[in-house]
Parts: C-alpha cells; structure tokens; sequence
C-alpha cells in the first residue's frame, strides 16, 4: 500500500470522524484517509499550502468526503475554490453531512457536487451509508486520469 | 384577534343610508329653489300684465280729457267765427271737431274689453253730436246771415250749457269709472309685488335652511366617517403589528426548532455509534446483562432518533414554501395505499376509496398527509381481524371535505383536543407505536393550505378524520404567508 492519501475527510466534529473511519476501515475501502478539521485546513491539503506545501497537485485524494458545517470556511465554501480552480476542478466531492435543507442541495449541485448523502442518525444505517459511499467512489467508480490534474499544471508553468 | 376585528366593523356607519339621506335633503332644496324661479316668474308675468292694465287706464282718462279739450277746442273756435267771421276761427273749429272724431274712435278702441265704459261712449256719442250739430247751425246762420242772425243762433242755442253739462257729466262718470278700475288694477299690482317678495325672502330662506341643514348632516357624517376610518387604521395598524409580531415569533419558534433538533441529531448518533462500536469491539468481554444495558442504549437512542427527525419534518413543513399545483387527489390516495403495502402485507385490510375531487395544493405535501393518516389508519386497526379503511369525500354548506375513517382503537372525544399536538399521544407506545408527531405535522400542512381539520371518535371503534383544503378566498392569506416563509433568517445547518 502506497501511502497516498485516498481519501479526504472534511470533519470537524472528531466522534463522526472516527465513526466514519472506523466503518471505512471496517469494510476495507480505504487506509490512509486524511482527517480536516475545517475548511481552511481542508483547502491548504487541496492546493499544497503550508503545512501540505510538500504535497503535488497530481496526486490529489480519490474522494472528498465534506461536511457542510464547519468552522472557519464552511463547507460551500470549500466547494467552490475546489470546482473554481483548474488544479482540482475534477476531484470527486460527495457531501456527507446531517443537513438535508433543499436550499443545500440546491446550492451543492449547482456547484458541481458528485453526490449528496445525509448522515443518518442510527448507526446501521449510518454504516451502511458510509460504506456505500466508499464503495462507490473507491472501487466501482473509475478515478480521474491523472491528466485530468497535470495538464493544468502544465499549463500553469 | 378575529373577535376585535369584527367588533372594529361594526362602529361603522353604514355608507348606503348616509349617501341617500344626503341626496334627498339636496333634491329637496333643488325642488324648492326650482319652485321659486318657477313662482317668480309667473309673477313677474302677472305684474307685467298688471301694470300694462294701469298703463291702459291712463290712457283711457287720456283720451277723456282729449275729448273735453276737442270739445272745447270746437266751441273755442266756433265762438271766435261767429264773433269776428273770421275763415281761421272756422279751421280751429273743424280742428277740434275732427280731433273730437279721433280721440272718441280711440277711446271707443280702447274700451273694446269694458262693457261698460262701451255704454258709456253709446251716451256720450249722441250728445257730442247734438252738441256739435248746435255749434254747426250757429256757423251756418253766422255764415247765412251775418253777425246778428249768428249771435241770435247763439242765445238760441243756450240747449249748449244743457248739452255741455251732460257731457261733462258723462265724461266725468267715465273718468270716475277708470280712477276706480286704476285703483283696483294699482292695488293688484301691488299685492302682485307683494306676493313676488314674500315668495322670493321666504323660498330662499327656506332653501338656505335646507342647505345649512345638509351642510350640518354633512359635516356629522364626514366627522363619523373619519372617526371610523381612524379607527379602522389604528386597527389594521394593531393586527398588522400583531401579526408581524407573531409571524417573528413564529420564525423564532421554527428556528429553535429546528436548530436543536439538528444539533441534536449528532450526538445522537454518536451514542449510537459508539454503543455499537462497544459490542463491536468488547461485546466478548461482556455479560449478558451489560450487552442488555447496551442493547437498551442503542434502543432508546434509536427512539429518540425519530422523534428528532420528526421533529425536524415538523419544522421543515412549517417553513417549507408551497409549490400549488392541480393534483388529482384519487391517484395520490391510490399511490399512497400502494407504498404503504408492506406495513399490512400480512394482514386483512379492506380498503374503500370513493371518488375524490382534484384540488389545488402542494402534491408532495398532499401526500404527506394521506401517508400520515392512512399508516395511522392501518397501525391503528393492526389489532383488527377485518380492517376497514375508507377514504372518501362529502359536501357541507359548499364546502368539500375529504374524511379518511377506519374501524381501528379510536380515541375517546374527551381528548379530542390533543390529537394534534405535537409529541401528544394517546394510547400507550405498548400498544401502539409512534413519536406523537404525525398528526401534528397533517394539521400543520392543511392549516398552510388554509384548510381546517377535525376529527370524530369512539374508542376501540375506530376514528374519522375531516379535513378541508382552503378555497380560491385563502390564496392571498397563503401567499402572505409565503412571503413570510422566504423572509425568515436562514437555520444554522451543517
């Protein structure tokens, strides 16, 4: 296993961070799952700033997993940068959160979300929802060619 | 807050009988004030005619004295001829005598309407001419034989003072005759004017009355008026700020609402998740009553899960805008019995869908309330062995009521008055499951709609539910009411 990190996980309370990782792990979808505690933090992973200045833009996580409340930079907000820039416009982003507001999903799928899941609150179901998510983006799904990030950065230079 | 508007109605004047009594009372001095230029003016027509009557007397005693001049006129001349011969004394008297036919042919016109005065020139005639004939024989025996023969004719002739004086009796009676009709025709002048000024001072004073008394009507009811409409406004003003007020309030409560039912949600499922993860994890290590105690965990957390999500549906009914739409009512009802199979698959459910009318509403929203009341409908007959369900319409003082009825528990009517409050239940969760949210949520959806609901029960017999969904006359209250939902301050969500 490649230490790659394959999925992103937007989260700032750390109970549903560790549920979530748990149930990932537990039906052995992902292994290096990075944890933002908020949209700030979420955004300096995304474009390699700070303390993820290490990282490249071509190796960017299969799947975003964002919830939607968050400190600092909300959770829109955070979708927006990610789909305005051409870096990582084609990241999949699944929101998971426990707001099903119509006014949110309205305003996620204009954006350009992939997909919109509402964080149940039995932890079956729960699970469940999780490891269909993970399913679906890590294994059935076919990522992204990794052109699909380098020739902006090509363009770029 | 209905009570106060309608009490504010009733201070007001009613508007037909106050514009009618207006116009009376104006078609009234209209009438008088017509009546007296009509009253006026044939008066005025009168004393013309009065005063053409003095103007004509005057003329007959006029002509009366011309004749006595005329007469004296002749004998003047005649005189003159038989003292001097003189030819010129002779044209004087031709002069009078000539004047003398004039002015009796005028008279004689002038008295065409006096029978009277008509006899009277009859006598007067006859001694003029005796007269005239006496001055003429005197001219001719002047003329015939000279100054003597012509001053004998003369003493012969003293029949002239006879003649003369019955004249002047004659003319003076006709005089007397016209000063007396002057007198009658100037006192009807008179009184004519007399007439036209009380007609004039009174007709106007009267219509001057009149007018003062409409003003006066007119000023009362415009201040009557104002006062209403002022108090109409303060009262418009009143419920305008009562409902801004409870419409906050309203906004409030849903926020609270649905704030901490959304907070709630998380910790929530972390309890669940982490009860879990222990019988995941630890369960080996545990006896069995320590797994029952977790079991127990995981249960109630689940309970209170619904209870949040309902509570949060709740909310979300309240803010939710309406999308209006013709809906056919019949094939909500018939999708909904099919979704709801699998909750009576195993049961005995008679279902009796009568012909339902297609409504302007919300569709999905529609739904909802046929998915609350028929899943009551079939967990409430869960203890039957023949379930009866019947969804139906029927028509009360033109109003259209759908009713969903069954043969279920029922409920006692004693606490009727529950039914729809939130988290309200009334049997026990033993017998029957449910959060106690999904009544309230119907009430709610149909309240939005401006419709009304009620329900009839007899315990262990079953329960019908009523409801109305509002007509065409609720849309501007609804669309109020929309307009509150879209200005409302947005939830915090995550």
């Amino acid at each position: 296993m490649s230490n790659e990190v394959e999925i992103l996980l937007v989260e700032d309370s750390p109970e549903d961070a560790e549920l979530t990782i748990r149930s990932l792990r537990r039906n052995k979808i992902a292994n290096v799952i990075q944890v933002a505690e908020d949209g700030a933090e979420a955004l300096d992973f995304l474009f390699c700033r700070d303390s993820h200045k290490d990282r490249t833009f071509v190796n960017p996580p299969k799947l975003v997993l964002l919830d939607l409340k968050l400190p600092k930079v909300g959770g829109m907000e955070v979708l927006r940068a990610i789909r305005a820039d051409e870096r990582t416009k084609a990241i999949p982003v699944v929101v998971l959160t426990s707001s099903k507001e119509e006014r949110d999903l309205i305003e996620g799928y204009k954006l350009g979300v992939n997909a919109y899941a509402q964080k149940p609150v039995d932890f079956d179901q729960f699970n469940e929802t999780v490891r269909q998510i993970g399913m679906f983006w890590m294994l059935v799904n076919q990522a992204p060619p990794p052109e699909a990030f380098a020739a902006s950065t090509a363009r770029e230079d | 807050m209905p009570a106060r508007a309608d009490e504010d109605k009733g201070e007001l004047p009613s508007g037909t009988t106050m514009s009618s009594s207006s116009k009376a009372i104006a078609a009234c001095a209209l009438i008088i004030v017509a009546c007296i230029g009509l009253l006026s003016f044939r008066s005025e027509v009168r004393s013309e005619e009065d005063r053409a009557w003095v103007r004509h007397t005057y003329l007959v005693v006029e002509r009366l004295q011309a004749v006595r001049i005329d007469i004296t006129e002749a004998e003047t001349g005649q005189r003159a001829f038989m003292l001097t011969g003189e030819q010129t004394h002779l044209e004087q008297f031709d002069d009078g005598v000539s004047q003398l036919g004039q002015d009796m042919r005028e008279l004689s016109d002038l008295s065409t309407d006096n029978a009277e005065q008509r006899e009277a020139i009859k006598r007067l005639n006859p001694l003029i001419v005796a007269r005239l004939e006496e001055l003429g024989d005197g001219i001719d025996a002047r003329r015939r034989s000279g100054f003597q023969a012509g001053v004998e004719a003369f003493r012969r002739a003293n029949n002239g003072e006879k003649w003369m004086g019955q004249i002047a009796a004659q003319i003076g009676e006709m005089r007397h005759n016209e000063d007396q009709l002057l007198g009658t025709r100037l006192d009807t002048a008179a009184a004519s004017t007399r007439k036209i000024k009380i007609v004039i001072v009174c007709g106007n004073a009267l219509a001057i009355l009149i007018l003062v008394v409409k003003g006066f009507v007119i000023h009362r009811e415009t201040g009557k008026r104002n006062l209403a409409e002022e108090h109409l406004k303060g009262a418009n003003g009143r419920l305008e700020r009562r409902t801004a007020e409870l419409s906050e309030t309203n906004i409030e409560l849903e926020s609270f609402a649905y704030s901490v039912a959304h907070d709630l949600r998380a910790p929530l499922r972390h309890i669940a998740g982490y009860s879990n993860v222990l019988v995941q994890d630890y369960g080996p290590s545990l006896d069995a009553g320590g797994l029952r105690c977790l079991g127990k965990i995981e249960e109630c957390a689940h309970k209170m899960g619904c209870l949040v999500d309902d509570l949060l549906n709740l909310s979300q009914v309240g803010r939710q805008k309406l999308s209006i739409q013709d809906t056919l009512l019949g094939s909500l009802v018939e999708q909904v019995v099919e979704d709801l199979a699998p909750e009576y698959a195993s049961r005995e459910v008679e279902w009796r869908i009568g012909d339902l009318f297609s409504a302007e509403c919300d569709s999905g929203l529609m739904k909802q309330v046929f998915v609350n009341l028929l899943s009551n409908a079939v967990k409430y007959t869960g203890k039957r062995e023949h379930a009866v369900i019947e969804v139906g319409q029927t028509r009360q003082n033109g109003e259209r009521i759908i009713f969903v009825r069954d043969n279920g528990a029922g409920f006692d009517m004693q606490y009727v008055g529950k039914l729809f409050g939130v988290f309200q239940r009334l049997h026990k969760a033993r017998d029957f499951e449910g959060t106690g949210v999904g009544l309230a949520i119907v009430q709610r959806i149909i309240r939005k709609h401006g419709g009304r609901i009620w329900a009839e029960g007899v315990l262990d017999q079953g329960a019908t539910f009523f409801f109305t969904i509002g007509s065409p006359e609720n849309t501007t209250r609804k669309e109020l009411e929309l307009r509150l939902t879209e200005e409302e301050t947005y939830v915090e969500r995550s």
